[in-house]
């Protein structure tokens, strides 16, 4: 059996061939083909399910029924969410996991473990009018996160202009997006898709490619169901494919940030461990600064109180201490999440815009630190 | 200390430009006739960094590479990533949109040669959790007029094992250019260091070796620190040898000019700065020309005088074990130590030999007195055998009874007549060195 490196080399070979057969009909490209480069759109011939990842297409996969916009899963997909989700330039996502018929997710350890052969489908979408999230709505990409033999691999899909399928592009890229937001203000987003090899700038545990939502402190919790609302990790033990959960209150769970009727101390960790603590944590890529922000860290140095920072460069701004307690507008922290500055902004990834009401969350929790 | 010096320094503000420090926008190589590589072109780069098997070559031709994504090499074993030269093959990030650093590896025995990297609004090239990383012959800089947009490392190997820098040039970062962090085993050698806030910098990194390198116009010129509260607690025993280490008197313009150091430790840096050593443990300095550096040749200090909270688990503030000999030093005349930075004016104010008078070697003085009470007895072991020391200008502080209660003493006798014995050993280096070299 091939493996899919292999697959994979044989499409950018073909990807590759296809441009300079391009070039050679075409002395210049015109405009409309290099934007469609730009997006990774390119003209493709039909591919069969061969079984061996990763596909050009995403329609391939079989993933949606009907119009494959709608993101309507099939049988075999669960969806998931989170109880707190990553900010990115206010894009919603939808996400389902695949898990082979006969396989099961194991629990142990606070952590699961996906069977070889599971996918994570986690798409990204922009309503036109943020007011009506259910109205008109554009794909822009779809991030698959497949477990080969050798370990999980990261795929990341752009839509086309049609919203009929979308194919792979493994160097990323960028896309203008327009919107409403809430308040009815018209914004304009240059969206950034992600090159496969930025994905384990998060998706990275102790240099291991991993998943990041499904980890019992994300998943214990209720999600409403075509079936009803139900804990997502009984749900998944009803439909027989985890094993080791063993009721709500014998594993941790992180809050939604969003939950206004939580504590402030919580509601800050949370949006913390989810939108930092995949790098900033002693498994992760920014383990290098000993700044670590997962939902139960205690210890005030390793949370950033009093703290100077390492490598930040000018991510530090004009302050001294990540936390300053009291303080909220001169701490490092709120300084870089309030920045879009490339070498600046935090996360390094995934955000062009400030996310205002996370920027607050985290402001009005150190100004009422001690 | 900052009250009483900042009124000292305004009695004294007639001198601020002579204390100010000098700007180079030097260019190594001229890249502006090279060909721009195709979009195509650019991916196939990007491509060829995600899909490399292990044991190959990536070979980059000539020509100027514009990227709007990062170059990542993951996870990936024995490889070789070739330029057709400094000049020749220009990666420039500044389109780069997202990312820390324009180019980031991680893997074992990965080497990259011959190439520039341009204007990564991070950092310029990043290795992360590597067993054998050699970076050769490659030039690492920005090209911005206005400095302050500068990123903030050049060359950046962080929780690497087995770390080789030969003939790299790295220049204009807002921080260190060869910055070698948390990393064990390593050698920075024949290099280039001009234009940065600090040249070359050793963080909480044990068994290095410095030699052969120029370290200029830099704000610092080689730093070896250990900061608190890393993963990497503590560093010790680094030698460095052979270097010359020469007007290292650029503005330090990691914070705008005008503005107070922030919490980055380099931000404190006084223009001026030969060596400097904090908080650092087993330390060897010995066959250097240290020449016209106008605040101090050698500066050993403890990490209090930073002024941060000086406490972390497995790590201490003071800088113990050091053996300093056999230096050439020579002091620039006509220029008196910088006065925009506390440390500065430290020494322009407070020095033993005379207001505004350039210093050979300084000590802080800071010890751990639950050693011994007596600075007499060299409790931090701080040996220092300079031929000729009588005609060097040698300042022990005292600032243990605050600010307002300042001394320095000329005594460096006290730390005469003693030796300290700094053991490295870079033989698997110079393994690293011939397997690549094939």
């Amino acid at each position: 059996m091939k493996s899919p490196s292999l697959t994979l080399r044989n499409i950018l070979m073909a990807s590759l061939v296809s441009i300079s057969i391009l070039g050679a009909c075409q002395s210049e490209k015109t405009e409309e083909q290099t934007n469609q480069s730009k997006t990774g759109q390119r003209a493709l011939a039909p591919e069969e399910a061969t079984g061996q990842y990763p596909y050009r297409r995403l329609s391939t996969y079989g993933f949606f029924e009907g119009e494959m916009a709608m993101l309507t899963p099939s049988e075999k997909l669960i969806p998931y969410q989170p109880a707190s989700s990553l900010f990115t330039d206010y894009a919603l996502k939808s996400r389902f996991v695949m898990i082979p018929d006969g396989a099961k997710a194991q629990l142990v350890d606070n952590d699961i473990s996906l069977p070889v052969g599971s996918i994570l489908v986690k798409n990204f979408y922009y309503p036109e009018d943020f007011k009506k999230p259910e109205g008109k709505r554009r794909v822009i990409e779809t991030r698959l996160m497949i477990h080969e033999e050798k370990g999980w691999q990261s795929y990341p899909y752009i839509w086309n202009e049609e919203q009929t399928d979308a194919v792979l592009k493994i160097v990323g890229g960028e896309t203008e997006v327009r919107f409403i937001d809430k308040n009815g203000k018209d914004q304009v987003i240059n969206y950034l898709v992600p090159n496969k090899n930025q994905c384990k700038s998060c998706h990275n545990k102790n240099e291991v490619m991993a998943p990041i939502g499904i980890q019992p402190k994300h998943l214990n919790n209720d999600l409403n169901y075509n079936s009803g609302k139900e804990n997502q990790l009984a749900h998944w033990t009803s439909l027989g494919k985890l094993e080791g959960f063993s009721g709500k209150d014998n594993h941790p769970s992180v809050i939604n940030y969003e939950d206004q009727t939580q504590a402030l101390d919580d509601r800050a960790m949370a949006y913390l461990d989810i939108n930092c603590s995949h790098c900033h944590r002693a498994e992760g890529p920014a383990s290098t600064s000993g700044l670590f922000l997962t939902f139960d860290q205690k210890d005030p140095m390793k949370l950033g109180i009093n703290k100077t920072p390492v490598a930040a460069g000018k991510g530090s701004g004009k302050f001294k201490f990540d936390i300053v307690p009291g303080h909220g507008d001169q701490s490092i922290l709120t300084y870089r999440m309030n920045s879009t500055e490339v070498g600046v902004a935090m996360p390094e990834i995934g955000r062009t815009t400030v996310h205002t009401e996370g920027v607050e969350l985290i402001k009005e929790w150190i100004n009422q630190m001690k | 200390m900052r009250k009483h010096l900042a009124l000292i320094s305004l009695s004294l503000l007639l001198f601020a430009c002579y204390g100010c420090g000098t700007e180079s926008n030097e260019r190594t190589f001229d890249t502006s006739t090279l060909r721009k590589a195709s979009i195509d072109e650019v991916e196939q780069v990007v491509e060829a960094f995600i899909m490399a098997e292990d044991s190959s070559t990536i070979e980059i031709p000539s020509g100027f590479y514009e990227f709007n994504t990062q170059l990542i090499l993951d996870s990936k074993t024995a490889i070789r990533i070739k330029g057709a030269g400094m000049d020749q093959t220009v990666l420039s990030f500044r389109n780069l949109k997202s990312g820390g650093e324009g180019v980031k590896i991680v893997g074992n025995q990965i080497t990259i040669e011959d190439l520039s990297i341009e204007d990564a609004p991070g950092d310029g090239i990043k290795a992360q959790h590597t067993d054998g990383i050699t970076f050769r012959r490659i030039n690492v800089t920005w090209t911005n007029g206005n400095k302050s947009k500068n990123g903030t490392y050049a060359i950046y190997p962080v929780q690497c094992k087995n770390v080789l820098i030969d003939e790299c040039i790295a220049s204009h970062s807002k921080d260190a250019g060869i910055y070698v962090g948390q990393s064990e085993n390593i050698v920075v050698k024949n290099s280039l260091a001009f234009g940065n806030v600090a040249g070359i910098e050793i963080e909480n990194s044990d068994n290095a070796e410095v030699f052969g390198n120029t370290a200029r116009d830099n704000a610092g010129g080689i730093l070896v620190f250990n900061l608190p509260g890393l993963p990497k607690s503590d560093g010790k025993g680094t030698k460095i040898y052979d270097n010359d280490i020469i007007e290292n008197n650029h503005k330090n313009f990691a914070v705008p000019i005008g503005e107070d150091p922030n919490g980055n430790t380099v931000t404190m840096i006084p223009p001026g700065s030969g060596i400097v050593l904090l908080a650092a443990k087993e330390v060897e300095i010995y066959n250097n020309r240290i020449l016209r550096n106008k605040t101090y040749g050698v500066a050993i200090a403890s990490y209090q005088v930073t002024g941060f909270p000086a406490e972390a688990p497995n790590w201490s503030p003071y800088t113990t074990d050091v053996y300093v000999h056999d230096n050439q030093y020579e002091r620039k005349s006509f220029s008196i130590p910088d006065f925009t930075r506390e440390m500065g004016q430290l020494v322009a104010v407070h020095n033993a030999h005379g207001i505004l008078k350039t210093q050979d070697i300084i000590y802080d003085g800071i010890w751990d007195k639950s050693i011994n009470e007596k600075i007499e007895s060299n409790p931090m072991r701080i040996c220092i055998e300079e031929s000729g020391m009588e005609n060097l200008r040698f300042t022990r502080f005292y600032l243990m009874d605050g600010e307002e209660n300042i001394q320095s003493f000329k005594d460096h006798e006290l730390f005469q007549n003693c030796q300290v014995n700094v053991q490295t050993d870079i033989s698997g280096i110079a393994l690293l060195n011939s397997s690549v070299q094939k």
